[in-house]
């Protein structure tokens, strides 16, 4: 058997790392997660448990900063989510138009799919 | 949730959505030593001797009630001597024996 | 609500400080830092000369630039939706905090406003050092919850048909706003209209006006 060959198959076949391949997708609506860590967190308060949908995946992946803030400089990479939340959706009284929305930058280890 | 529950849970500068008073459009320009403070900042993290967000998570560490009183770059440096000792970069008394040396040069 | 003190939360300097006056404790602690730093050659003090020098040349005349070469020159602006630190690389901006841009641009039908809520992240490779009021409570706490409210403050009404889009920098990402062009610089060079862009029109708390005048900072 000749190994310096390989089938086309096996020649084009990519496996992707643990957390290279984005786990949402633009249009995916999401929530974010109410866990409420006792440390450092780059998610506000008034995010929790609130519904959006996936705008864009931000590339290329980072690290995540929860662990950053304790001088982890290296790690494994996950993508950041750029989400829209309605206004109305986050603030019960929100004095303005319904159209009005909130668009932030959410780590995939702080994100549900619904 | 109750307010002990909530001191811990809530960072001090997480403070989207929260009352507040109307918008002073007062600006400062930047203190010499400030402008130094922000380059010593920005060192420390292309070093990665102290990241930017280990300067973040310092600075809520001093809590609220320094925060509250603390100037923006006083909280900066405050925290970088704090950070350094927990790392072991530097200790206190190193900090004081300078500290000491620098105002009597001054 | 919880007793907390971000009533007290102010970033001004305490009082006024005159240059005769001695250095003040934390000024001495960041002299004393950074010295101890050298010392141990952990840094150098050409690196700390060389930092202040690219914050100095980081000012929002760059980002300007920007603006107005993305308003005369659609490939440009495409470019800059499409990734905007790339675009603003072309033009010789470098992004020495290793941060990522989206441009955000305003139409007649939405308007973009950039806050940071957590702290104090803001486009510096393209638009210097953030102004105070970017980074004290009062901004920070209400652009995500009452944004008309601020914009009115700074003296922009946007019409309830217009969509507003508050972005809150927290992660990688940093975001510039693109105002619209005024009406009234169809002949305009792209040099007179890059002095038409002020700061605050790229944070988006005002829009861009004829009557503007980009001043420093």
């Amino acid at each position: 058997m000749d190994l310096s060959r390989t089938s086309a198959d096996a020649a084009t076949k990519v496996v992707l790392a643990q957390g290279e391949a984005p786990v949402f997708a633009p249009g995916e609506r999401v929530r974010v997660l109410t866990r409420s860590p006792v440390g450092h967190y780059r998610v506000p308060i008034y995010l929790r448990g609130k519904s959006g949908v996936v705008e864009s995946v931000i590339e290329p992946v980072g690290l995540d900063n929860e662990e950053e803030a304790y001088g982890r400089n290296a790690g494994m990479k996950r993508h950041y989510y750029r989400v829209a939340l309605p206004m109305t959706e986050i603030w019960a009284d929100y004095d303005g138009s319904p159209r009005d929305g909130l668009h932030i930058e959410v780590f995939e280890t702080w994100l549900e799919r619904i | 949730m109750n307010n002990s529950e909530q001191l811990l849970r809530r960072l001090p500068n997480d403070i989207g959505g929260l009352p507040a008073d109307a918008i002073d459009r007062t600006e400062h320009a930047l203190e010499p030593w400030e402008k130094r403070c922000h380059a010593l900042a920005d060192v420390l993290d292309f070093h990665k001797i102290i990241n930017t967000e280990e300067k973040r998570r310092g600075v809520e560490a001093l809590g609220a009630e320094m925060i509250g009183k603390l100037t923006y770059y006083e909280r900066w440096i405050a925290t970088f001597a704090n950070i350094l000792f927990q790392k072991g970069i530097l200790t206190p008394s190193d900090l004081a024996r300078k500290m000491d040396e620098i105002e009597a040069r001054t | 609500m919880p007793d907390h003190h971000h009533d007290h939360t102010h970033d001004h300097p305490h009082a006024e400080i005159s240059q005769t006056e001695r250095p003040g404790y934390y000024e001495i602690m960041e002299t004393a830092v950074r010295e101890l730093l050298i010392e141990k050659r952990l840094i150098g003090a050409n690196e700390i000369r060389r930092q202040i020098e690219v914050l100095d040349s980081r000012t929002p005349a760059l980002g300007a630039k920007v603006v107005a070469r993305a308003w005369v020159d659609p490939a440009f602006r495409s470019r800059l939706l499409a990734n905007g630190r790339a675009a603003c690389e072309e033009l010789g901006l470098s992004f020495y905090d290793d941060t990522g841009l989206i441009v955000l641009e305003n139409t007649d039908t939405v308007h973009n406003l950039i806050v940071c809520t957590l702290c104090s992240c803001y486009p510096r490779p393209v638009l210097g050092l953030p102004p105070d009021w970017y980074k004290l409570k009062p901004y920070r706490a209400r652009a995500v919850s009452e944004p008309r409210a601020v914009l009115a403050e700074f003296g922009t009404i946007i019409p309830d048909d217009v969509q507003i889009r508050v972005s809150d920098s927290t992660a990688m990402v940093r975001f510039l706003v693109l105002p619209r062009r005024p009406e009234g610089t169809e002949d305009y060079t792209e040099e007179q209209l890059t002095d038409l862009v002020t700061r605050d029109a790229m944070i988006g708390v005002v829009p861009v006006t004829l009557a503007a005048e980009r001043t420093a900072p």
